[in-house]
């Protein structure tokens, strides 16, 4: 694949010599502090990135250290100096590039791929093909005048690409691309994309409706929002303020304006945005119509949904409304824009609404039938006014935990969703023997039990632990 | 499988299913590795208010450099307990870790959510003969980082890692 020499030396598990300056009491056995102790019969030998990226990583950090020295530096000392200065930076800029390609390296062994970096401090990091979503050959400006090609490996869940390998040879890399994923066992092509977004006029909603907000209900509930409630107040403050000062500059006139605008504006979004909201179901998942200026229909795949949220604003509760969100887990290619992402499942709605919803987001969850328990009595000491409603339960597939005096909310983790537990414990829940227990998801908080009793803690813990086991089994 | 059973009554906040979890220790060379660093940290600081005393003369700035000093000794007290509270345990489908001595933490990872593993090593743990493993889930939040951990121990724990995490499993 490569027509430059493998590094000479035996390479030992994370890059060092093993011999340099390990103390004599290394707890290793010296048949392992010899050869490294992952010499797989797989291991092949460590390849250098191409010899000519330090150039190009050095002719980047030339461009940065022109801006950052700038015209006024050039004024300040002449053009000689200037030159000078740049000529110093650029060359320790490309000196250490230098240094960091000679320490870079990567190789296949067994079924994952292994990234070396780093001289004082080194970094080994193992990628399991299996976990490879998507291998982009990126061609930027500078790689493309020298024929260079950087290759991007997204794992999933991360949001940024975690492992570029920059640069290769272009017919290198896509060499690589296609080995990779052809030990990844994946036909070299798009991922799905998780959500399929488009703008603009388009068809009615297909499959079957399960249900569409009301506009009024709509209307009403960003009319219950403290910031419409607080407008008439501030609207009266103003005016009362300028009929006693008798003074109606513009620009304070302007900037009350401004101020207001920027209270106003997110309860007129909210209306913008989930006008006409419809929600169907699909073969594939739910699929979401909203928007009054600009439609979207979005396709939530039922099967990345890593959170179901619930929330009960204040001044909704008499109502008897509530708002459902979704947290969708999965990178898409391209989509940087947070707005696409589908979070809404329910703008507005009463709790029969919401539990048929619930339902078919997560088949046999009922929304009012959640086993939630209370946390001890002395959680009290910790806080005074919300203890009462925290709650936290185990159900058949879901891990739900209830929170928030003022703002009620409710998260729903499903336990094939969950990535890891935590157990935390403050000092002061020490004192009381009580612990906090996470359920971490990709992309999102999770769902977090506060103040649960010490055992009860550790039994949550395992309990979590083992279902979550079981769910993955399942599928 | 090991450890699911719902717990017994806890001995200490350190140790959940005392009868079922075998803990490991980190090598205690990370005291010295986390006392250098210190120390370095430390003499900096000391420096910069020492010449900025002897300079200046100001009262404060003698009472920041005995301030700085009893940081110094107290921080230098945690550094070994905590070095001893940190752990980790193998079980059949997750690692444990646990770590912390004021807010004390214990993330359980299960091998299957690993998406990559990093082992890294700065030049102060090299000198030393000690490694960090990382393993990264695709939750953010989820923490599993063992430092001290021997280079053989490293590279093993990392082979395990990615080793059963092959079950190719979703990763959401």
């Amino acid at each position: 694949m490569s027509d430059r020499p493998p590094r000479p030396e035996p390479v030992g598990p994370w890059g060092p010599p093993q011999a340099a300056g390990a103390p004599p009491h290394a707890a290793s056995p010296p048949h392992v502090a010899g050869a490294p102790p992952a010499g797989l019969p797989t291991e092949e030998p460590r390849q250098r990135l191409h010899p000519l990226s330090p150039v190009l990583h050095g002719a980047k950090s030339l461009i940065v250290v022109i801006a950052g020295l700038s015209w006024s530096t050039l004024s300040r000392v002449g053009f000689g100096w200037f030159v000078a200065m740049v000529v110093v930076l650029a060359l320790g800029a490309t000196v250490l590039s230098v240094v960091s390609w000679w320490n870079t390296g990567y190789h296949v062994v067994g079924r994952e791929l292994r990234i070396h970096e780093g001289l004082l401090w080194r970094r080994t990091r193992a990628i399991p093909l299996e976990r490879l979503q998507a291998v982009e050959v990126v061609r930027p400006l500078l790689a493309q005048l020298t024929g260079l090609a950087e290759l991007r490996l997204e794992v999933v869940g991360g949001g940024k690409t975690e492992a570029p390998l920059a640069y290769l040879g272009v017919a290198e890399a896509a060499a690589l691309r296609q080995r990779l994923l052809a030990a990844a066992g994946r036909a070299p092509g798009q991922p799905p994309a998780p959500v399929v977004a488009a703008a603009g006029p388009v068809p009615e909603v297909t499959g079957r409706e399960l249900h569409a907000v009301r506009k009024a209900d709509l209307l009403v509930s960003q009319l219950l929002t403290p910031q419409a409630f607080l407008l008439p107040f501030g609207v009266v403050f103003v005016v009362a303020q300028f009929l006693s000062e008798g003074s109606w500059s513009f620009i304070a006139v302007a900037s009350t304006l401004t101020a207001m605008a920027g209270i106003v504006l997110q309860p007129v979004r909210r209306v913008l945005d989930d006008w006409d909201f419809r929600l169907a179901r699909e073969d594939a998942g739910l699929r979401v119509r909203n928007g009054l200026l600009e439609t979207r229909v979005q396709t939530v795949p039922l099967d990345r949904v890593q959170t179901v949220g619930v929330t009960w604003p204040l001044l909704w509760r008499w109502k008897g409304w509530l708002r459902l969100r979704l947290e969708v887990a999965g990178y898409a290619a391209g989509e940087s824009d947070d707005r696409n992402r589908p979070d809404r499942l329910l703008p507005v709605g009463d709790l029969r609404t919401a539990e048929m919803i619930v339902d078919e987001v997560l088949p046999g969850v009922r929304l009012t039938a959640l086993p939630l328990r209370p946390p001890p009595a002395r959680a009290r000491w910790l806080r005074p006014l919300s203890a009462r409603v925290l709650g936290a339960g185990l159900g058949e597939r879901v891990f739900a935990v209830r929170s928030g005096l003022v703002t009620r909310q409710l998260a729903i983790v499903p336990y094939a969703r969950i990535q890891s537990v935590r157990v935390v414990q403050g000092p002061a829940q020490r004192r009381l023997r009580l612990a906090t227990v996470h359920a971490d998801t990709a992309s999102g908080g999770g769902a977090a039990a506060y103040d649960r009793d010490l055992a009860e803690a550790w039994a949550l813990a395992a309990e979590l632990t083992a279902r979550s086991h079981a769910a993955r089994q399942v599928r | 499988m090991t450890g699911a059973e719902p717990a017994q009554p806890p001995v200490s906040a350190l140790e959940p299913w005392p009868d079922t979890v075998r803990w490991q220790p980190i090598s205690r060379d990370l005291i010295w590795v986390e006392l250098l660093r210190l120390a370095i940290v430390l003499a900096v600081l000391l420096l910069g208010l020492g010449v900025g005393w002897a300079l200046s003369g100001h009262r404060l700035l003698g009472a920041a450099l005995g301030a700085a000093l009893l940081a110094g000794l107290w921080r230098t007290v945690t550094i070994v307990r905590a070095v001893h509270a940190w752990g980790y345990a193998e079980r059949e489908h997750d690692l444990l870790v646990r770590h912390g001595l004021l807010v004390r933490r214990l993330s359980i990872v299960p091998y299957a959510r690993m998406q990559f593993v990093d082992v890294s090593a700065g030049p102060l743990e090299r000198a030393f003969g000690l490694a960090t493993v990382q393993l990264h889930t695709a939750a953010a939040a989820s923490d599993a980082r063992v430092p001290g951990l021997r280079p053989a121990e490293a590279a093993r724990l990392r082979d395990r890692l990615t080793a059963l995490g092959e079950d190719r499993a979703e990763g959401l």
